[in-house]
This record gives structure tokens, sequence and C-alpha cells, in this order.
């Protein structure tokens, strides 16, 4: 910048021309949409639409724990976690709030409907981040394990859920997240090219929709049945899990608990 | 009729970084009034509401009628053309404020030549340029025309990119407009030529990657311009060349 000044003051604010040809922000922007999608909005299909459908019904407890043991014996369970669940989701929310910080609002200025998805879409994400971390501490890493006990896992989620605040937490999660999660779909088609005409986008947008409230209603319809079952007590839980144990497996050490 | 008037709360700035000051003017209405006409008004007669003597606004504008794209400020708060901004439709007093994320020259003026530095970057034009005459260029059917007609009418205004929540300057964001000419050039039977180097420049930081689809661009173009469509066909364009770049290359 060693323009002389004579004629013109130099403007020295304001936002900077493309930078063609430089820096990574495509790659980690682009992997950040497509991390939304796989693995971590079909984890959220899977969860709620699959292993939480289970949960409906009579045979709830039974079929959950199937579910859940399936689930827990999958082959290297631990690193199909690490890599297709916590780290894309971690990558996922970092970024995001990253991105987040980077924009400057203005639905008061423009107070229409895609500014206000904008925004809200970047809530959403915030409400379900916070969401899934209590949700995975307190079900993986708290309490009663249960990969190793899988039969538990029905009377542990009834354990939360019959606390009417948590249980409007759960509501509060499972909305942010199916909302995120479903106009996420849309957010990708259009930013992708994959739809990009103006009546397409609104077929699509209305199918996001119907989507979104499947999820809620699978979502709401299996926390219900958690809530509304006769509550399985310690003893029961123990009971199930010994008569599903060799001995020496002990069902009562809840690790890390309290 | 006759003592009908105009409140006008202008947003002033002195020198590019300057401080700045609310004035307020009231003109005599008259019927059919723009902004732009309100200014000159005040031009004429430089007295603010409340009596003082001061400087006449300064302001860009051309061809008043919304097609040399010079006139953009925020009227109300929203980026619009202010010679298309009727009076009559609009809420009083009306605020007049420059842009937000451009530099103010003076009051209502700011420098947009941002525009022109993505427009350059992208390579926005057709090549044609030799040593000898390159003779007609291949014919575009009427389809093609249709869709690139309504993409040529942009008038590089910036109003898509001040009411982008995106446009920035920790984003440095190309913007709508300048993805929208990649679409325009792109579809242009020899403007194609480029389409491989423009759509690499928009994979540089900064570029198509910032949109956040929130599709205020499209609200605000005073042109009509099927924005957010070109940037999702870009964006279609630019994952085809990225993908397959990332396997033939």
């Amino acid at each position: 910048m060693a323009s002389a000044s004579s004629s013109a003051p130099v403007l020295e604010h304001g936002v900077a021309p493309l930078r063609a040809g430089q820096g990574i922000s495509f790659v980690l922007r682009r992997l950040h949409s497509l991390t939304g999608i796989i693995p971590v909005g079909a984890f959220l299909f899977e969860h709620i639409l699959i292993s939480n459908s289970t949960a409906i019904g009579q045979n709830g407890p039974s079929a959950y724990a199937r579910q859940v043991s399936f689930l827990a014996n999958l082959p290297l369970v631990f690193f199909l976690e690490l890599f297709g669940i916590w780290i894309p989701i971690a990558y996922h929310a970092l970024y995001g709030f990253y991105i987040w910080y980077r924009g400057e609002g203005n639905t008061v200025s423009y107070p229409w409907t895609g500014n206000w998805m904008y925004t809200l879409q970047r809530w959403t994400g915030a409400i379900a981040f916070i969401y899934i971390v209590w949700h995975t501490y307190t079900m993986r890493f708290t309490g009663i394990d249960l990969h190793d006990h899988p039969l538990a896992s029905f009377g542990k989620v009834q354990g939360e859920v019959i606390h009417t605040p948590l249980f409007l937490f759960y509501v509060v999660g499972l909305v942010a997240a199916s909302w995120h999660f479903a106009y996420g779909i849309w957010l990708f088609s259009a930013k992708w090219g994959i739809v990009s005409g103006d009546k397409a986008q609104k077929r699509l947008l209305r199918a996001c929709l119907v989507f979104f409230l499947l999820l809620c209603g699978v979502g709401l319809a299996s926390l219900y049945s958690f809530r509304s079952r006769p509550i399985a007590d310690d003893d029961q839980n123990r009971a199930m899990i010994q008569s599903h144990e060799k001995p020496g497996g002990q069902a009562t050490d809840r690790k890390g608990a309290q | 009729m006759a003592d009908k008037t105009v409140i006008l709360k202008i947003k002033r700035q002195l020198t590019p970084n300057g401080k700045s000051y609310w004035e307020e003017f009231s003109v005599p209405y008259r019927p059919n009034m723009n902004v732009i006409s309100a200014l000159m008004d005040i031009a004429a007669d430089p007295v603010t509401r409340d009596g003082k003597a001061t400087t006449p606004i300064t302001y860009d504008s051309n061809c008043l009628e919304e097609v040399c794209g010079s006139c953009a400020m925020l009227i109300n708060g929203k980026a619009r053309m202010a010679c298309s901004a009727l009076i009559d439709q609009l809420e009083q007093p009306i605020r007049l404020e420059p842009f937000s994320k451009f530099p103010v020259v003076r009051d209502l003026a700011t420098d947009r030549s941002v525009i022109f530095e993505n427009l350059k970057a992208v390579k926005a034009w057709v090549p044609i340029d030799g040593t000898y005459d390159l003779g007609a260029g291949p014919r575009m059917t009427a389809e093609d025309q249709e869709a690139a007609y309504p993409l040529s009418r942009c008038i590089s205004c910036c109003c898509c990119m001040e009411a982008c929540p995106q446009f920035n300057e920790d984003t440095g964001f190309v913007g709508a407009a300048t993805i929208s000419q990649v679409r325009l050039f792109n579809t242009h039977p020899t403007g194609k030529a480029l389409q491989r180097e423009r759509l690499a420049a928009l994979m540089g930081d900064g570029g198509i990657q910032e949109c956040g689809y929130a599709q205020n661009c499209v609200e605000v173009c005073p042109k009509d311009i099927p924005l957010t469509k070109s940037i999702s066909e870009v964006g279609g364009q630019v994952m085809k060349q990225a993908l397959g770049d990332m396997l033939r290359r």
C-alpha cells in the first residue's frame, strides 16, 4: 500500500475481495456440510427412526434391549463410535460454531423467512449440541454401562425421562436436532447444486418438513413410551441383567455415577 | 396539500474515517417524489429541519431509472436503490444511511469497488481478444438465452452483498452478484472457455462456500435476478469440478 495519498484518501477497511486460489476453507466448509448429512444425520436417522422406535409399544423394553444389544455388539464398536459419531459430530459442531461466529445475523433489518431459517439453523444447532453433550455424558459415560448391560437400557432412559424437567429437555433436544437435520438436508441440496430451481426447492422444503414431523413424531412416541410404562425399578433391572449374564459379570457396578 | 412535507433523517459523515452523525431535513411534498428528488431538494436549500445551514448531501446517482446501480443505500434500514424508492411508499421519517459494509466516502456515497475486484477475480467476461478476427461465435439456444438474460441485468449495485449475513470483514465473502455472473459467463458459448478458472477462483477463501443460504440476496435484488438459483447452479458446477479433479488430476 505505497500509493501516494495526494488525490483520494486510502480506504483501509471494508470487505476483502475474493482470494482466488488461496486457502482451504472450501474443503473445510464442504466437509462441514457433508458430515451433517453423513454420518451425523444418518446416525440421527438410525437413532430415532430405527433404535428409539423399538421402545414404542407393548414389547418396548425387550425390543429396545435387543436393539441396544445389537448395536453394542457391532464389530469394532468403539471405532465405529469414534470415527462414525464422535469425531464427525465434534467437527460439525465446532466448525459450526466458527461459522456462526463469523456470520452477522440481520433478521432485524431483513425479517424474511429464509433469513430467519438461517438464524434458526444456528440456534437449533447450538441447542442440539448442548443436548447431545449432556445426553452422551449421562447415557454413555456415566451410570450403568449399556454396552455391557443392554437389558438395563430401557430402565436407564426411563430413569431420566420420568423427571419432567429432563423429559422436557429431551423434547427440546429432539425438536432442535430434528429441525437442524431436516432443514440441513434442504440446505445441503441447495448449496451442492442438487436442487436448484425455485419450484424444486419449494417441493423439497415440503418434503423436509414432513421428514421433520416424522422424526419428531417417532421421537415423541418413544419418549412417551419410556415415560408411560411402569417404572422398571433397580431390582427388576438387576434381575433381568443377571439372568442374562455369566456369573462374575456383576450388574450392580454403577461406574462413575454419583 | 401545500404544506405537506417529507421528513428525512440522514446519516452523514464528512470524511472516510470521520465520525458519523444524523441530520434531519424537511422538504415540501410533491406527487411522485423519490428519494433522489428529495435529496435534490435538500441540495437546492441545504438547511436542516431546525433551521441550521449545512452542506448538501453527498450521494452517488446517475441514470435515475434503476439501471446504473449507483444510488444504492440503506433506506429505512434496507438495501435498495434510491431512484426507485418512491416517497409515497415509504414510512416517515425516512431514514437514509450509507451501506454499512462498504467504506464510506462521504455521507451516502460508499466505495463499492470490491465488486469490481471480485468480477475480475472470476474473469467475468467473454474472452475474444486476439491478434486476428475470430469470426462469429457459436449460436446460443433460445432456452439458454432466456436463462442468461435475467442474469445479464445485474447492475453491480451491491444490494445483495449488503443484505447478506455472510458478507462481512470476517468472511470476505464474494457475494451473490459475482457468483451469478459466473453462471452467466459459464452459460455463454464462448465465455465457457474460462469456466474452469472461474470455478477454481470461487473455491478460494471467501468463495461460494461462505454462502449460508439466508436468501436475502434474492429478496433485495432490485433487478429480480434469480440469485439463489445461480448460487445453487454454480455450487453444483463447483462441486462437480472439485470432485472431478480429485479423481482425475
